[in-house]
């Protein structure tokens, strides 16, 4: 495994992890991992940040009545 | 009154389409509205606004395309232009001297183990996780939240944002290195490493 390949995989693994490579790049990338541990420790952690911030920030809990409220306001007249 | 705004009030079809399909939405639109203004009462009415700007226009919604992409866009075009103006804005972030993989390699030279790193994440407190994400200027966090929280595409967040797909690249590196800074700042200070 040579330093280059490390340092194109880990430019791409944003890329990888955000599901936007294609299958023939995306396969390449799979395949270092398998054998690198230095670059598959990387993507875990990136993969893990990614994780953190959907597991943290979009289950806040809902005001109770916010829901009541928006189908009550749908059937008040538009302004 | 409009009549697009009569025919959508007076039309029990698309109400109850508009209840069923948009209306489940609420809680990740209400998190997002959260990131975004940073207070709950602004939350609140931003997604409240929101969804009656949506009703409004849902009579000429086309089926079958991106719902959920359509509902992100008027949310965030709502806060840019209502609840915006009232924010204070982050000082820009001086992300130039932030290398990649900046939590990383912190976290590696402070003796965490290899391997151990993301364990030392899962330790730093939700609040402060929230924190960190809404102390990004506008830019960055809106293209992290869409990425990272709600799983959007590169393709849907420039539609949602209106802007390229290389600034929704360029948006997310510079955001998510930012975020990594704040977030070694927050491990610092709470003593999750010990040196």
């Amino acid at each position: 495994m040579s330093h280059d390949d490390c340092q194109k995989v880990l430019e791409q693994v944003e890329l990888y992890l955000d599901g936007e490579l294609d299958g023939s790049l995306r396969a390449e990338i799979d395949r270092h991992l398998e054998l690198c541990g230095p670059c598959m420790d990387h993507s875990e952690f990136q993969r893990h940040l990614k994780e953190l911030l959907r597991a943290k920030c979009g289950c806040d809990q809902v005001p109770a009545d916010l829901f009541e409220r928006i189908r009550t306001a749908l059937t008040e007249p538009a302004p | 009154m409009g009549r697009s705004s009569t025919a959508s009030a007076g039309d029990p079809a698309l109400r109850a389409r508009f209840e069923r399909d948009v209306l489940p939405m609420l809680p990740n639109l209400y998190s997002a509205a959260l990131r975004l203004t940073r207070n709950p009462a602004d939350a609140e009415d931003l997604v409240q606004e929101a969804y009656l700007r949506a009703y409004r226009g849902f009579g000429g919604f086309q089926e079958g395309t991106n719902l959920r992409a359509w509902m992100y866009r008027i949310l965030t075009n709502t806060f840019i232009n209502t609840y915006r103006k009232k924010q204070r804005e982050p000082v820009t972030v001086q992300d130039d001297e932030i290398e990649d993989w900046y939590l990383y390699d912190k976290l590696g030279k402070s003796g965490v183990e290899s391997s151990a790193e993301s364990e030392v994440l899962d330790r730093i407190p939700d609040e402060e996780v929230q924190r960190a994400l809404e102390a990004l200027p506008e830019g960055f966090r809106m293209a992290v939240l869409l990425a990272d929280v709600e799983g959007f595409s590169y393709k849907e967040i420039a539609e949602i944002l209106d802007v390229p797909i290389g600034t929704v690249m360029s948006r997310l590196h510079r955001g998510r290195k930012a975020l990594q800074k704040a977030l070694w700042e927050t491990v610092r200070e709470r003593g999750l490493v010990t040196r």
